[in-house]
């Protein structure tokens, strides 16, 4: 179909060659989809996003993007390459590593200028995300002097600059404090709102009901043990349990101790 | 009282620690960059070109009074860039011009430079001779010293880092040398960090990281994992350069505006030298 973004083909990825991080995974991803990936640590899917983005290759299987595979060596040729990046971005889970500019302002400037955008337009951006993004006032600063969500929000601006057509976001609110992850739940719903398709990668339940109309569940095996509405994989219990993504939560209520399963969309008592 | 045997203990985590403060000092004092000032209103590429004339008039100039003006005009700078003289003072006289000052007082007594005596001494049956060539060669070298180390700390104060790694573009070095210092640059602090979060896990574990021979193998093993990691983060890295269009040529922005009182600057600068070059070259 036309509208797929990526086709994923029983795709197989070891690290070294000899530490499986993806077996047999299989996933197509429409035009304007709100994904998310979900799953323990260690099962998988900052590697899936990485495949998703180019940066790494299968070792079996394949991956298509925008109706073209995604090769090595075709990474190689510039426009190809630039063609591909300019049309996905992928905002780590570490800022650290995403933010290597000595400023910010110098962060968000290096994608667009990387595809040859005109300074007066990568000026004209970088205001713009930096509205978008609540940041003007971080601009100037260094990046390792700012907070983590700070710097997340500050590495997500570095790929809106880009205005790329598919975000993929790596475990975007983790550690962060609510304000900041409610600021960035609004973003990735606006986004996906002005037609954007957003692949998340993430172990936090609470958000899924708003960041996802779709969610795959990576087990231990390392591939993807189930998929469907979030509703429906946020409901079953038995498959979040086996999967290490819920537990059991004990505090008070009205002075005497309460245990259930710590579940983002079961009301309880 | 203190144990030296304790004091000796802790050499290695002192040594370390301070180490560390001094990086991460460096990496941030952007403090006074960031003030209102004029040397901070000026655009660095102007202000480099101007500093490096002032540097190089004097280490050329021969005559330590003209130099002395020279030391005075940084101070007014300073006076004028909103940093504390005391501060500037502690950080430029301190160590450089002291260190040169012991350097350069052999030099002073007539076995090394003979000339006209100014002052003899007799020290258990041996006699010096201070002589004015001496004494005027020694004020002459620490002079030099203190004014050219002052103009550079001046300049480093007043620009942030950044700014000053891209002035580099100026003088024909690649725009990629540039981006790779700045990127070691801007991780210096990361690893600063990561190094003194591993002591402080090390010693809420084992108390203290006191013993020396023990010392020196949670050095060695801390030099060896923080080399995987920068190993690690610097494969990452590249990752998210590539994931932002990186192709190996890196286009930056080139933020700087000259305005008129950048050009008026510069001519000042030209003027002050041409002069103390022509009042040195007369004296």
């Amino acid at each position: 179909m036309s509208d797929i973004i990526f086709e994923v083909k029983d795709v197989h990825y070891s690290y070294l060659g000899k530490f499986p991080a993806l077996s047999g995974v299989n996933m197509t991803i429409r035009s304007g989809e709100k994904i998310a990936v979900i799953g323990a640590n260690g099962t998988g899917k900052s590697t899936l996003l990485q495949l998703l983005d180019g940066l790494i290759f299968p070792d079996r299987g394949r991956v298509t993007a925008f109706g073209e595979r995604l090769l090595e060596h075709s990474q190689d040729n510039e426009k190809a390459a630039h063609r591909f990046r300019q049309r996905v971005g992928l905002v780590f889970q570490n800022a650290d590593i995403q933010l290597f500019c000595p400023s910010v302002l110098e962060d968000i400037a290096f994608g667009p200028l990387q595809f040859g955008v005109a300074e007066d337009e990568v000026n004209r951006r970088i205001l713009e995300v930096a509205e978008v993004l609540d940041i003007q006032h971080l601009l100037d600063r260094v990046p390792h002097q700012l907070s983590i969500g700070e710097k997340r929000r500050v590495a997500i601006a570095s790929v809106l600059a880009i205005d790329p057509d598919v975000y993929l976001f790596d475990e975007p609110t983790a550690g962060l404090d609510p304000l900041t992850v409610r600021h960035i739940i609004d973003f990735i719903v606006n986004a996906n709102q002005r037609g954007k398709t957003i692949i998340t990668a993430t172990h936090d339940l609470h958000i899924i009901g708003e960041i996802a109309d779709t969610v795959y569940v990576f087990g231990w095996n390392k591939s993807i043990v189930s998929g469907g509405s979030s509703e429906s994989v946020l409901n079953d219990r038995s498959l979040l349990e086996t999967n290490n993504l819920i537990h059991m939560h004990r505090h008070h209520h009205d002075g005497r101790e309460h245990v259930h399963p710590h579940l983002p969309l079961e009301p309880h008592d | 009282m203190s144990n030296p045997l304790h004091k000796k203990h802790h050499f290695i985590e002192r040594s370390i620690l301070s180490a560390l403060a001094f990086l991460k000092d460096a990496t941030t004092s952007e403090e006074y960059a960031n003030r209102k000032g004029f040397l901070q209103s000026l655009d660095p590429r102007f202000k480099t070109i101007s500093f490096f004339s002032f540097l190089v008039t004097a280490v050329s100039l021969k005559s330590a009074v003209l130099i002395s003006f020279l030391y005075g005009f940084c101070l007014i700078l300073v006076l004028l860039s909103s940093i504390p003289v005391r501060h500037f003072l502690v950080r430029t006289l301190l160590f450089i011009p002291l260190f040169s000052l012991f350097i350069v007082l052999p030099t002073v007594f007539s076995a090394m430079t003979p000339g006209d005596p100014v002052w003899s001494f007799h020290v258990a049956g041996i006699t010096g001779i201070i002589t004015r060539p001496g004494v005027d060669g020694a004020v002459l070298f620490v002079v030099r010293i203190a004014t050219s180390v002052s103009l550079v700390v001046l300049l480093s104060l007043s620009t942030r880092h950044s700014e000053l790694l891209k002035v580099l573009r100026l003088f024909g070095v690649p725009q990629i040398f540039v981006l790779t210092v700045s990127m070691c640059y801007r991780y210096l602090y990361l690893f600063a960090t990561m190094v003194e979060n591993i002591f402080t896990a090390i010693k809420s574990r084992v108390g203290v990281v006191s013993h020396q021979r023990h010392g020196q193998k949670v050095v060695a093993w801390n030099i060896a994992n923080t080399w995987n990691r920068t190993t690690q983060m610097s494969e990452e890295v590249y990752m998210a350069m590539l994931s932002r269009g990186y192709t190996g040529e890196p286009r930056l922005l080139s933020k700087f505006h000259a305005t008129p009182k950048d050009w008026l600057w510069l001519l000042c600068a030209i003027v002050i030298c041409a002069f103390l070059f022509y009042r040195g070259h007369t004296l």
